[in-house]
């Protein structure tokens, strides 16, 4: 019996524009979350940094403090908060370390994207021909989908209102003005059925945590929120990822589905239980598949949820309380951080804008991204 | 002699047929080529011709000019979308109009993508085929 992994602090930068270096950002959330959890720097023992931007994570020790502290490295693309938490908590265990922390970072600069063929082992006539473009893959996903499942294309108006209205109320989060669903769906069309407001965009912050091992979390935090699993998992034959000049033809996978199946299972924990949940929302297309992928919702039942509210903060299943990708936008390296960071504030009853009601006690992050891996984690307040 | 963006990418030219590969221990067909199989982790494969109809599995539209590297005579917005051509599902530019239904008909067809100096670069597309 392994000893649980507690998350005992937890910080986040604003999301948005940044014109300073991107160590600034990297290094006002590492000291958020020492704070938070009443720790300095030579207190801890293993680190994980990702990004996917020039620089180098474990440089930050020059800031930070040169106490020898191994310093690991990822990067992982959009799944690099998933896979950094994970390495510390890997790191944590086999180790032998006691406190460990987690930061992500990037700071992109404006627009989508610009994906070079060659990185992705597939010839130029690729993108010469316009067809490497991140924006078409999801509205090509998300058309099958809503055919498939028989899904009102409304559902993608009131997944952007949802992530604006939560936005609205939270100070970090980077859009923060209500679009309505009529204004949503009415907005310049990128490419069928996507909107505008409903994509997120590149942008820049940070997000740090700090995890203890076994009983010491209860001696640093008064509420330690559980680690309860982290799973990460890659595609299969079936899945349909970006850039992919093919497919199988056949029953569809996906590697969410197969994250958030081995996550549910590693923390003994059912996703109807799941009180607040964060998902990979890159666009509004996105959310409305992994809503189904992960387990929380049926295919096909997702308009109705929307309808009915139940992914708002009193609903039955929040979800991107925070505003998610669409209204945090997307610093790679920090984005699935983000995530846990709003779980974890919730749980904690201390959430940063709306807080869930009722004192949820289990939580469930999803990130998702290319070339088609994804990331999920059981967080809960239970256990001990 | 008919320029096209890459001549990997077909089988013959007249008629237009894309070139894929097969695997011979499970009979996953993917597209381009490739010299080993993602399905099942085999390395024994063969190139095939692949079929030249099929229905429309999805699709949407591009309507802003993609960045760099794409090329074009001058944009204007354009649909695409994936094939299901029986063995593999291929993406591709759907040529003709802009607005399609997901398991309409279609064939493969040449088209124009660039022109560079007097020559014209074709690439694949699907055209409605009724
Ligand atoms: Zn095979």
């Amino acid at each position: 019996m392994t000893d649980p992994v507690y998350i005992v602090g937890a910080a986040r930068t604003t999301f948005g524009r940044f014109d300073g270096e991107d160590n600034d950002l990297a290094e006002e959330a590492v000291r958020g979350a020492l704070a938070d959890a009443g720790l300095t720097w030579n207190d801890i023992d293993f680190a994980v940094g990702g990004t996917n931007g020039e620089t180098k994570p474990d440089n930050l020790v020059a800031r930070l403090g040169l106490t020898g502290l191994p310093f690991v490295t990822v990067k992982n693309g959009c799944a690099t908060g998933g896979v950094a938490l994970m390495t510390a908590r890997n790191g944590l265990l086999a180790e032998g370390a006691g406190i460990a922390c987690v930061v992500g970072y990037d700071n992109h600069a404006r627009g989508a994207f610009n994906a070079s063929p060659a990185r992705y082992g597939i010839g130029d006539w690729y993108g010469q021909t316009g067809m490497m473009v991140t924006t078409s893959y999801f509205a090509l996903k998300i058309q099958r989908y809503l055919h498939e499942h028989g899904i009102d294309p409304r559902a993608l108006g009131y997944a952007a209102e949802k992530a604006f209205e939560y936005a609205s109320h939270h100070p970090y989060a980077w859009r923060r003005k209500p679009v309505s669903v009529d204004e949503a769906m009415d907005a310049d069309m990128i490419n069928d059925p996507l909107t505008r407001f409903m994509f997120c965009s590149p942008d820049a912050g940070a997000v740090s945590l700090i995890l203890a091992r076994g009983s010491r979390a209860f001696d640093l935090c008064e509420k330690p929120v559980r680690l309860a699993s982290v799973a990460l998992r890659g595609r299969r034959p079936g899945s349909f990822e970006v850039f992919s000049t093919w497919l199988s033809p056949g029953e569809r996978t996906s590697p969410s589905i197969d994250a958030a199946a081995a996550a549910f299972a590693d923390a003994g924990i059912s996703p109807a239980e799941v009180q607040v949940a964060q998902l990979q929302d890159t666009e509004s297309g996105a959310e409305i598949i992994h809503l189904a992928e992960t387990g929380l919702v049926e295919h096909g039942a997702q308009m109705q949820g929307y309808l009915d509210g139940d992914y708002k903060v009193d609903g039955r299943l929040p979800v991107n309380t925070d505003g998610g990708l669409l209204a945090n936008g997307e610093p790679v390296g920090a984005s699935g951080l983000r995530q846990v960071h709003e779980v974890v504030r919730q749980l904690q009853g201390r959430a940063d804008g709306q807080q869930v009601p009722g004192q949820p006690s289990i939580g469930f992050t999803h990130v998702y991204g290319a070339p088609g891996i994804s990331a999920c984690t059981v967080l809960t307040t239970e256990g001990e | 002699m008919t320029a096209t963006v890459d001549d990997s990418l077909f089988a013959s030219l007249d008629p237009v047929a894309l070139k894929g590969s097969s695997c011979t221990a499970c009979g996953a067909t993917v597209f381009p080529a490739l010299g080993s199989c993602p399905v099942c982790t085999g390395v024994d494969v063969e190139q095939v011709a692949l079929p030249t109809e099929g229905t429309v599995w999805s699709w949407t539209t591009q309507n802003f000019e993609p960045k760099s590297p794409f090329r074009s005579d001058g944009f204007a917005p354009f649909s695409i979308g994936y094939v299901d051509l029986g063995p593999v599902i291929v993406e591709g530019w759907l040529v003709g109009r802009a607005e399609w239904s997901i398991g309409e008909p279609v064939r493969l067809v040449l088209t124009k993508a660039w022109t560079e100096g007097d020559t014209v670069v074709h690439t694949y597309a699907f055209e409605a085929a009724s």
